[in-house]
């Protein structure tokens, strides 16, 4: 069959054709062609009716988990703050990290019928504690800015990554304007908790101080929080915003 | 749903070291990216590892959005790029065969298989297209982006996506009939 052919009745299969006139022709004087037209349209269909594949709620915790852990790698992130700060983050994080897993294991109602799944997380945080082992001298980084300050109530906690340094950004003035925009309030960010609920939160689990660096919805939101005071011992803690308990803390 | 315009201000603020506008960029997309992933790959952990590594380019590369396009175009362009550097990479390792058959007992088996919603031997048949014509296939009639959408995301002329689409099709459909004769 010619390329101009195929096309065609290809095109046709599809309704993608404003001109149908030729493909009808074709289709009424060929007999490959008519063969290949049902072939494209049960292609079609099976492909249409396909609904897309998506992720478990556990493996979307998961690859949640391994982001955070991943962008305070000092290999693809620059370092700020001493080493041993940033080594005590990185423990800490391991510890929330088993933590939480097994919390959400149970929360999210996983039995042994889950046992690959949980297999699959509890040997992804051995990788990470392999890698903290190995490289605790030079262990990931966070940069967060002080929660919400300046942030009117409605506002969720203004929270900040370490962004990788590389020259001139084109968005650095429109990402300068949203800032501003944010900060004046024009912000909205319905998925998250108020201030309010936030700081009701942090004070009736004891950390008041401590600040937000992120909230997690997940089976329930989570509130991932750490010290203010950056020469603290204490280290980062996951809070349940229903109940505002402390999900997991290493002291 | 998030508005172009909001999502190119989400990018600015991602830019600004936002981490919640990253998670909403994320929450966003990630399924779609999984799901691209998936289809390329044939394979459930490659496609967690892929969307990762998808999520982790955008947040370093977000400073080098220029609006030119949606940011789900540009976003599945990384997915696929990502994909691709995956593939090249196993190309160099021994190779896993495709299993013909799966245990019903293994939960991750039966979740990949729930999930994936595509019937077994679709997945066999679209896993034996050329890597061109997979793409896409997969990105104009299984993930239902545009021809201009699928075009910017493997950054090729509309025409070129066209004949590699219907191609793809009549590939699958010859794959399909020697799966039934066979």
């Amino acid at each position: 069959m010619h390329k101009h052919d195929l096309d065609l009745i290809a095109a046709f299969a599809e309704g993608s054709l404003d001109d149908e006139t030729e493909a009808r022709a074709l289709l009424e004087s060929c007999e490959e062609c008519q063969a290949e037209y049902r072939s494209q349209l049960e292609i079609l269909t099976i492909l249409s009716s396909a609904p897309p594949a998506e992720m478990t709620e556990l493996e979307k915790a998961a690859l949640h988990r391994d982001l955070w852990t991943e962008l305070r790698n000092p290999s693809t992130n620059a370092p700020t703050g001493p080493a041993w700060y940033r080594w005590s983050y990185v423990a800490a994080g391991l510890f929330v990290i088993v933590g939480l897993v097994g919390v959400l294991s149970g929360q999210l109602g996983l039995g042994s019928g889950d046992s690959a799944e949980s297999g699959e997380i509890t040997e992804t945080t051995s990788d990470l504690a392999t890698f903290s082992a190995d490289e605790g001298s030079e262990a990931p980084l966070l940069d967060a800015a002080p929660a919400a300050d300046g942030a009117d109530a409605e506002s969720a906690p203004t929270t900040t990554m370490a962004a990788e340094e590389a020259g001139p950004l084109p968005y650095a003035e429109f990402a300068e304007q949203a800032r501003i925009a944010r900060e004046s309030s024009q912000r909205s960010a319905p998925t998250l908790s108020s201030k309010e609920d936030i700081d009701h939160c942090l004070e009736e689990a004891g950390l008041t101080d401590m600040k937000v660096v992120e909230e997690l919805v997940l089976d329930q939101r989570y509130l991932l929080v750490m010290p203010l005071d950056e020469t603290s011992e204490r280290t980062v803690t996951f809070i349940a915003m229903e109940t505002c308990e402390i999900v997991y803390v290493d002291e | 749903m998030i508005s172009p315009g909001n999502e190119a201000a989400l990018i600015a603020r991602v830019v600004s070291g936002d981490r919640g506008a990253f998670d909403t960029v994320m929450s966003a997309h990630q399924d779609r990216v999984f799901s691209v992933c998936l289809r390329i790959l044939g394979d459930r952990e490659r496609a967690l590892d892929a969307t990762q590594d998808t999520f982790l380019t955008v947040f370093r590369k977000a400073g080098q959005f220029e609006g030119r396009s949606a940011v789900g175009t540009w976003i599945y362009r990384i997915a696929v790029n990502v994909c691709y550097d995956q593939i090249r990479r196993a190309k160099r390792r021994p190779s896993v065969p495709i299993p013909d058959h799966v245990d019903p007992s293994d939960p991750a088996a039966e979740a990949a298989i729930e999930s994936a919603a595509l019937r077994p031997e679709i997945e066999l048949a679209l896993s034996a297209l050329p890597a061109d014509f997979r793409n896409a296939v997969v990105l104009s009639d299984l993930e239902g982006l545009s021809l201009p959408q699928v075009a910017e995301v493997l950054e090729i002329p509309i025409g070129t996506v066209k004949s590699r689409v219907f191609r793809g099709r009549r590939l699958l459909a010859l794959q399909l009939g020697n799966q039934n004769t066979s």
